[in-house]
């Protein structure tokens, strides 16, 4: 069952990926590579597999059929041991997501403690210095209820960074915050971008695409439109759909 | 009736009572503890994706809550004997109870895991925690919290529930008020006296209820 995997991949390899759900096709053959330390932008209308593309990624989706290659790993392989897989992959979601029963440097040593056994007193002193590099160094004991979408979603990114892992995929980070808190957390993902961290990045925030993204990707129904540099994509864009997309997030 | 109530013959009876009450208070807790067991067991398969588990997790809970549970009590009592199993009448009460309530209990765990958003699941799923983790850190520790009122709840349904097991000569509250009813033909007195012991009972639970209520509203649990 196990077939090896022809040529060179990267770090993140769709080839002719498909998927659907029910009769509808979601993803429409995407074949797309991301290279470690590369930032992909993915954007797209609402509807267009933007988000369920990076969620097949760490499997909280599945795929049809096509090949899904993840740090050198294929997804469909039986062999692949996908719970192991995750703990390379952080995902942060458009609704943070937190755990409410945890204080803030709870959330980011939970799973390092529990999944990478790490010992509690390291885990503790990693957490304090994740939360104080996205500035929530007085917020290490508060209760997610208690902070803001800004600081959740902050604390959220230190979660995922607190596993070390090598891929960082967000889905729509900042869209369930309110205007004055995108930045806040935009800033952060710059951050870890300059790191060196290989990211997926579905978002609408094209300062944020212009400023560390290598590449653009566009999707629509479905399937990768187009893709390029953020400065060929939003100066010019070669689809009539891309076109009407873009000049659709730029008229306000 | 109430002209000649006669308070004397109620004190003189009290030791009954308070070892009735004493008994209805012990077998209460052994059978709440043994609901929360066939309840958590329950639940669990109930949870299950697949069939085999499921289906006769449903079959239980639906047989359970549709027959009376004076039914279910006589069915143990009498049926067991009939297979071999022969159990002091005290025990068949606590299992019959046990069994009932743990139907309900499963359904009031199986809300509660449910009413975890998924969100929770996927956040646990994407940091690489197993099926265990994910419930002993993430989902049961937040559906504790929710559960509680309700199964504090059930707790006071299992209590007032216990009375039927007078029926089979267990000696409980209940069975005390029946021996005053019977021996002096003093019906008023004798139940009149454990419905004010109930009455005690079901507020002991509720101020259990409230201060359980106040402390998980303190623990920052709220979303």
């Amino acid at each position: 069952m196990t077939k090896p995997i022809k040529g060179r991949t990267g770090m993140i390899e769709f080839r002719g990926v498909n998927k659907w759900f029910g009769t509808l096709n979601v993803l429409k053959d995407i074949t797309l590579s991301v290279e470690p330390r590369e930032v992909v932008v993915v954007c797209g209308p609402s509807g267009s597999g933007k988000s369920t593309l990076i969620r097949c990624i760490n499997g909280l989706e599945t795929i049809r059929d096509g090949d899904l290659v993840v740090d050198g790993q294929r997804l469909a392989d039986p062999a692949t041991n996908m719970t192991r897989l995750r703990t390379e992959i952080g995902f942060v979601f458009q609704s943070f997501n937190l755990y409410p029963h945890k204080t803030a440097l709870e959330n980011v040593t939970l799973a390092p403690i529990h999944v990478r056994k790490i010992p509690r007193a390291e885990a503790e002193k990693a957490g304090r210095e994740l939360l104080a590099k996205v500035g929530l160094a007085d917020k290490v004991n508060a209760y997610p209820a208690q902070l803001s979408g800004g600081q959740q979603q902050r604390v959220a990114i230190a979660r995922c960074l607190g596993m070390r892992p090598k891929i960082m995929l967000f889905d729509e980070p900042t869209s369930a915050l309110d205007p004055e808190m995108i930045s806040e957390v935009l800033d952060v993902m710059v951050a870890v971008a300059e790191e060196g961290m290989t990211m997926m990045v579905v978002t609408h925030e094209m300062g944020f695409a212009r400023k560390v993204a290598q590449r653009v990707v566009f999707m629509d129904a479905g399937a990768i439109v187009e893709s390029g540099t953020p400065d060929e994509f939003f100066s010019h864009p070669k689809t009539d759909r891309s076109r009407a997309f873009l000049s659709k997030i730029l008229r306000h | 009736m109430l002209e000649n109530f006669s308070l004397r013959t109620i004190v003189e009876y009290l030791p009954l009572f308070g070892q009735g009450l004493v008994t209805t208070v012990w077998l209460s807790v052994l059978s709440f503890a043994g609901a929360l067991a066939v309840g958590i067991v329950l639940a669990a398969m109930n949870l299950q994706r697949g069939w085999l588990f499921r289906v006769p997790a449903k079959a239980y809970i639906d047989a359970v809550r549709a027959t009376p549970l004076l039914a279910q009590l006589y069915f143990l009592y009498f049926g067991l004997p009939r297979l071999g199993i022969i159990l002091p009448e005290l025990v068949v009460g606590i299992l019959a109870l046990s069994l009932n309530s743990g139907a309900y209990v499963a359904e009031i765990i199986r809300a509660g895991i449910l009413s975890i958003p998924r969100g929770q699941v996927e956040a646990g799923v994407a940091s690489g925690m197993t099926y265990v983790q994910r419930m002993r850190l993430v989902i049961l520790p937040q559906a504790f919290k929710v559960t509680i009122p309700p199964l504090l709840g059930q707790a006071i349904v299992l209590v007032k529930d216990s009375a039927l097991l007078s029926l089979i000569a267990v000696a409980e509250l209940t069975r005390a008020g029946q021996l005053l009813a019977s021996d002096r033909f003093m019906p008023a007195e004798g139940f009149i006296t454990i419905a004010a012991f109930y009455l005690l009972l079901y507020y002991g639970l509720k101020g259990l209820a409230a201060l359980s209520g106040r402390w998980l509203g303190l623990a920052g649990a709220r979303t």
